[in-house]
């Protein structure tokens, strides 16, 4: 009954390889982690998805979070990064409110979130 | 000489003098005289002093009756600058809005469509699947929010040829009301947090172009109420998500409690013979909570729990029940691995219980995080998933899958894989091969 599967072996492959990737990524990061960081506002449907978000710290959570940190924290998680720049801050508002709910964030992180995204969003 | 002509000069003087100055010595006023005019002038003066008085009064009186034209000229002015404001209160209210954002900055659509291009083996490759899901959000002050989710689908040929169909789908249409930073109250056709999945699959998000398989175990929506919410654990961005929920729950497709009658996404309106939705006794009841702890930006696990269970059946003999264990874990913002571990189990008149089971494990890395100097790698992320499935009537179904994102930009994506499907259905084909363009806006 048992039968070779020469696409299986590839697919195993691929998986394998992600997984390692995965694994090593975290020790690239932590080299990088000490490079300067740009403070430059992301820029709309920025073609590559940033290694690093522009206002993000990745030093260890210890402090209180400031809206950049939530932002960079959360919005990466569920999907692509959506930066301040791609919506102007009413529709911001609007959005946070629909984020907020479905994703489960806290009134009080919301609110630093979306001041965040509005005084980065340049309209 | 100049001496003796002052000399003359004041003797002149004194004799003018001499002759101009009247004699009083020489005038005589007698006793009587004196007297009368005395009390003259006494008489004189009480009249004047009597007048003073008078005038006194009267100019007390004046100032008294200035000082009250002085009020009344006051209240006169302020009862016409309240009546100036009353009126225009009563002017502006209506145009007082809600909050800051007008009635155009309250409403957004968003969303998201894909192009599916399928070859399944044996068959001819095709254009599958034009998928078109816009969301509605209407946003009403600072807590209220509708949000509504449709699905347009093109299937098979174009509208005037054979058998090609369009589907129109109500996803999801809630209202949510904060009722507080830790607590929202939704309503309407929810979105389940069954597992995770339901709630985070727009095209868009979507790793791969086609859903676990499990994940069809378990409802993706329910007609009800929800309460669901995070608390902060500490200040390090850890936190606590929960929601509970009663919606009419999975229904019988053809009213007998026969196994192959299960409806998972029924029960969610007025039947077509008029009788409301729920055609079972009692609502059903779901909750998940779940514990998500980030170690620095874009690290971070979230592990959550979830479960619903409730009858299924018109004559609400048998209990539908379903658990989900799920995960998601970040190392950076290149690597992400997720997974879900399904079951659900029902009773049933003719088969008893079945027992179903299935999970995904999926993970990706995004090219970018090695650092080369190749701007078309840095655009690509691989992707590769795990999934299986009992459906608990005899089917095991297992399937590999391997592919790529390429990111156009970081909301419009060309995904291309490869799945192996090892099924005990004879009727499933065993390889296929997708690509999709997916957009978000
Ligand atoms: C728990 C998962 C989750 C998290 C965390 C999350 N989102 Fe979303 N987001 C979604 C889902 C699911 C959708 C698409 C479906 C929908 O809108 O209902 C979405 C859609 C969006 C959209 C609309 C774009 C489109 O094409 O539909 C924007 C903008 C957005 N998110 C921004 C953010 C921001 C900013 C954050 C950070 C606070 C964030 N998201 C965090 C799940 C998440």
């Amino acid at each position: 009954m048992k039968k070779i599967h020469p696409q299986k072996n590839f697919v195993a492959l691929t998986l394998a390889a992600v997984l390692v990737a995965g694994l090593i990524s975290p020790l690239t990061f932590r080299v990088r982690a000490e490079e300067p960081k740009t403070t430059a506002p992301a820029t709309t449907n920025s073609v590559t998805p940033s290694a690093v978000s522009p206002t993000a710290s990745t030093s260890a959570l210890h402090k209180k979070l400031t809206g950049a940190e939530l932002y960079s924290i959360h919005c990466n998680r569920c999907h692509p990064e959506r930066f301040p720049t791609e919506r102007t801050a009413a529709q911001w508002k609007t959005i946070m409110l629909h984020m907020q709910v479905r994703a489960g964030i806290p009134g009080k992180q919301s609110r630093l979130i979306l001041q965040y995204l509005q005084e980065n969003s340049g309209r | 000489m100049i001496k003796s002509r002052s000399i003359f000069g004041l003797v002149a003087a004194g004799c003018a003098l001499g002759l101009a100055c009247p004699q009083p010595s020489r005038a005589v006023v007698s006793d009587e005289d004196f007297n009368a005019l005395k009390t003259l002038v006494q008489q004189m003066n009480g009249k004047l002093q009597s007048l003073e008085q008078t005038n006194l009064q009267d100019q007390r009186v004046i100032q008294q009756l200035q000082q009250k034209l002085t009020e009344t000229q006051r209240t006169a002015v302020e009862a016409q600058q309240n009546s100036i404001a009353t009126a225009q209160a009563q002017a502006a209210a209506p145009r007082v809005p809600l909050d800051e954002a007008t009635v155009n900055h309250n409403f957004q659509i968003l969303g998201d469509a894909e192009i599916q291009y399928n070859k399944t083996d044996h068959q001819n490759g095709a254009f599958l699947l034009a998928d078109f899901a816009p969301i509605f959000l209407y946003r009403g002050g600072e807590n209220i929010l509708f949000e509504a989710g449709f699905d347009f689908g093109l299937q098979n040929n174009s509208p005037n040829g054979g058998g090609y169909t369009t589907t129109v789908n109500l996803s999801f249409a809630q209202l949510d009301y904060v009722l507080n930073d830790y607590l929202t109250l939704c309503a309407g056709d929810l979105v389940l947090p069954l597992g995770t999945y339901s709630e985070r699959s727009a095209g868009w998000l979507n790793k791969f172009p086609d859903n676990p398989l499990a994940v069809d175990l378990v409802p993706g929506t329910g007609v009800g109420a929800e309460l669901r919410g995070a608390l902060p654990l500490g200040e390090t961005g850890k936190l606590l998500n929960y929601s509970i929920y009663g919606v009419n729950g999975p229904g019988s497709a053809n009213g007998t409690g026969n196994a192959g009658a299960l409806d998972l996404g029924g029960n969610v309106g007025i039947t077509s013979g008029g009788s409301t939705a729920n055609t079972h006794g009692n609502l059903v009841g779901g909750a998940r909570v779940a514990f998500f702890t980030p170690f620095k930006p874009h690290y971070d696990l979230e592990v959550g729990l979830s479960g619903q269970s409730g009858e299924w059946d018109d004559a609400g003999k048998h209990l539908w029940s379903a658990g989900v264990l799920d995960a998601a874990l970040h190392l950076g913002a290149n690597f992400e691995a997720k997974g879900e571990y399904i079951i659900s189990r029902y009773g049933s008149d003719d088969l008893g219980q079945i027992h179903q089971q299935g999970w995904f494990l999926q993970a990706g890395y995004k090219l970018a995080g090695l650092n080369l100097n190749l701007p078309a790698l840095n655009n690509l992320e691989l992707v590769a998933r795990y999934d299986s499935m009992r459906d608990g009537l005899g089917t095991h179904t297992r399937r590999y899958t391997a592919g790529y994102i390429y990111y156009l930009t970081s909301a419009l994506l060309f995904e291309g894989d490869y799945e192996i499907i090892r099924s005990s259905d004879p009727a499933q084909p065993t390889s296929q091969f997708i690509l999709q363009m997916s957009y978000g806006f």
